[in-house]
């Protein structure tokens, strides 16, 4: 009896728990909490992505979308006067997302080395961007930017 | 690992979204629901992609705008719903009809 494959069990526990995640998001009923499972989301999608063999893909979208895109939703909600209440669960959801990040960034690193069956190379995506897509490129940072003076102007709270 | 699976896992975190954005009258709720579509809608370009290496580079060039615009499109619509929070006092999204003028 042969061991299964250690990509498939990765991606069966990824799928589950993005499921879960995502089931949450709709139907917990503290808004903190499922933005914090949307995170949990997006880890997961991380680690499907580098799966496909997108591993620079799997790494924007932890540090963009998880670290930047979700992390301003929650801390808008303090904004909002929504202050999050401390459950019982939060240690075991908290260990479960460190554990979750150092998976998909030990998957990352270690599909480097390895020959999957198709890779993105970091040389072939900045190539195409700044040949082919400039100008989505150029709208995007102008869009990043737009975002920026939003956070500035809510901040000072003078609107 | 067969494309076809991640296909699955994408079509069911679409109904999930559409769920959420269906049945949820709160702002923020529903950007969340949103959220969940656009992993979706990620998930999918990307295992689309990966089927051949062609097409490989252009998918990884489409996500990393569509993570950009994404993140940008978050700060639109909280901006949005603390600006309803503040004027209204709530999120729910039936009081947008009464924002006139």
């Amino acid at each position: 009896m042969s061991l299964p494959d250690p990509d498939v069990l990765i991606f069966l526990a990824s799928a589950v728990l993005a499921l879960v995640s995502s089931a949450l998001v709709i139907l917990h009923r503290s808004i903190v909490y499922s933005a914090f499972f949307l995170s949990i989301v997006g880890i997961a999608n991380a680690i499907l992505f580098s799966l496909l063999g997108f591993p620079i893909i799997a790494l924007f979208h932890l540090i963009v979308y998880v670290g930047a895109a979700v992390t301003f939703i929650l801390f808008s909600l303090v904004m909002m006067r929504e202050v999050p209440t401390v459950e019982p669960g939060l240690k075991v959801v908290t260990f479960s997302a460190f554990i979750l990040t150092v998976l998909v960034l030990s998957r990352i690193f270690l599909s480097v080395g390895a020959q999957p069956s198709f890779y993105l190379e970091y040389k072939g995506l900045t190539s195409i961007l700044i040949e082919k897509y400039w100008f989505a490129l150029i709208v995007a940072s102008l869009a990043l930017a737009t975002t920026l003076i939003e956070a500035i102007t809510l901040a000072r709270r003078e609107v | 690992m067969e494309v076809y699976y991640y296909l699955i896992l994408s079509a069911v975190l679409l109904s999930i979204g559409i769920y959420g954005i269906v049945s949820k009258r709160n702002v923020i709720r529903m950007l969340l629901s949103a959220e969940v579509i656009f992993n979706a809608a990620l998930l999918s370009l990307l295992s689309l992609a990966s089927l051949d290496s062609g097409y490989g580079p252009v998918g990884g060039a489409l996500a990393v705008i569509a993570i950009s615009l994404s993140a940008a499109e978050v700060g639109v619509i909280v901006s949005l719903a603390i600006l309803m929070f503040r004027m209204r006092g709530t999120l729910d999204t039936y009081e947008l009809r009464r924002f006139r003028g």
